[in-house]
């Protein structure tokens, strides 16, 4: 990307970022969003995060990788772990990265 | 919280900071590796704080800066930033009650500062604290992550450019979101929209530019909302 381009790439973040949280919290003192699109919205936290960690775990190459050699795969269930028990970011990353270095050490 | 809620706005305000603090101390790394990343996508330290200064997203953000190191149009990342945000539209619908007291122009200003934290936060007290406090609140947590995720990025851009690659640091992006994902599996219809979001988002890793997350994304929202109609149809949960 040039600078150009760079500066209108974030010029566009920012204008998207704030606009989803400024429109509805000043449009819906007078309006109400339609019930089945609030129950849809309750839904993409889930939906769009597990987008994100799903294919770094299971296709780290860029293709399915399920089995004991993907070294991603096993860190990040060691790490999953830590984070449903201890919902910790720093922890979760300690961990996480360090099973990740002990097991490609390991050469498994 | 086994303080004495606060009596005024400005004491609204510094409970909102005092809360924050151990907040702000576990988001460190996230800022972190999204300066870490801003460098590898090939921006400046100052480029990649000042997009944490104005988009104050930190999932968004990591998607746009992988996109712009893999050369992806400008649209594309967009369409990634307001795929990942969308969640801000829940969250900014939910505050619209609590948050009613403000003046037109602090609205802004709580709209820019609008985290998962500060929405969780000043929901689960607005009981307590009521329509005239809970604004500040939100407000003085939002001021304080705001900072410190400006600040942990750009630490995190002046110490990119010396980490070596060996090291795998890019394994810690999925991490984060991994801390984020966890609480939002809440039931098992939010359970079914992670699970076929994230599988179909994996089958769909070979299209260009991260589109496989928006399909993954639809088809995950619609598995949750089928599971939860089934179930209610069923006679409840």
């Amino acid at each position: 990307m040039s600078d150009l381009e760079r500066w209108i790439t974030l010029l566009g973040m920012t204008l998207i970022a704030f606009a989803l949280r400024y429109g509805p919290l000043v449009m819906l003192e007078r309006f109400q969003l339609p019930p089945n699109l609030q129950q849809a919205l309750r839904y993409v936290p889930a939906a769009t995060l597990a987008g994100l960690v799903f294919p770094a775990l299971l296709a780290p190459g860029g293709q399915w990788a399920i089995g004991l050699d993907n070294e991603r795969l096993l860190a990040g269930m060691i790490a999953a772990l830590v984070a449903w028990r201890f919902r910790n970011i720093l922890l979760t990353l300690v961990v996480g990265m360090g099973a990740l270095w002990l097991l490609q050490w390991m050469g498994v | 919280m086994a303080m004495s809620p606060p009596s005024s706005p400005q004491a609204a305000f510094g409970r909102g900071v005092l809360v924050s603090l151990p907040i702000a101390v576990g988001i460190v790394p996230f800022g972190l590796v999204t300066g870490i990343a801003g460098i590898k996508a090939g921006l400046s330290a100052a480029e990649v704080t000042l997009m944490s200064w104005l988009v104050f997203a930190g999932a968004a953000q990591l998607v746009a800066l992988q996109l712009i190191g893999a050369g992806a149009s400008i649209f594309f990342v967009w369409l990634a930033t307001l795929v990942v945000n969308l969640r801000y539209i829940m969250y900014s619908s939910a505050l619209s009650r609590p948050l009613e007291t403000l003046s037109g122009r602090m609205k802004w200003l709580a709209a820019f500062l609008m985290v998962d934290q500060n929405f969780a936060l000043a929901l689960g007290q607005y009981g307590v604290l009521g329509p005239r406090l809970t604004p500040w609140f939100y407000l003085g947590i939002g001021a304080v992550l705001w900072l410190n995720w400006v600040v942990a990025t750009y630490l995190g851009a002046l110490l990119g450019a010396r980490l070596p690659e060996a090291w795998a640091l890019d394994f810690a992006i999925p991490l984060c979101f991994l801390v984020l994902l966890v609480p939002a599996v809440q039931n098992r219809p939010s359970l079914a929209a992670a699970l076929v979001g994230g599988l179909v988002s994996t089958a769909l890793i070979g299209l260009p530019y991260r589109s496989g997350l928006f399909i993954g994304a639809l088809v995950g929202i619609w598995a949750g909302v089928w599971l939860e109609n089934r179930a209610g149809a069923q006679g409840g949960r």
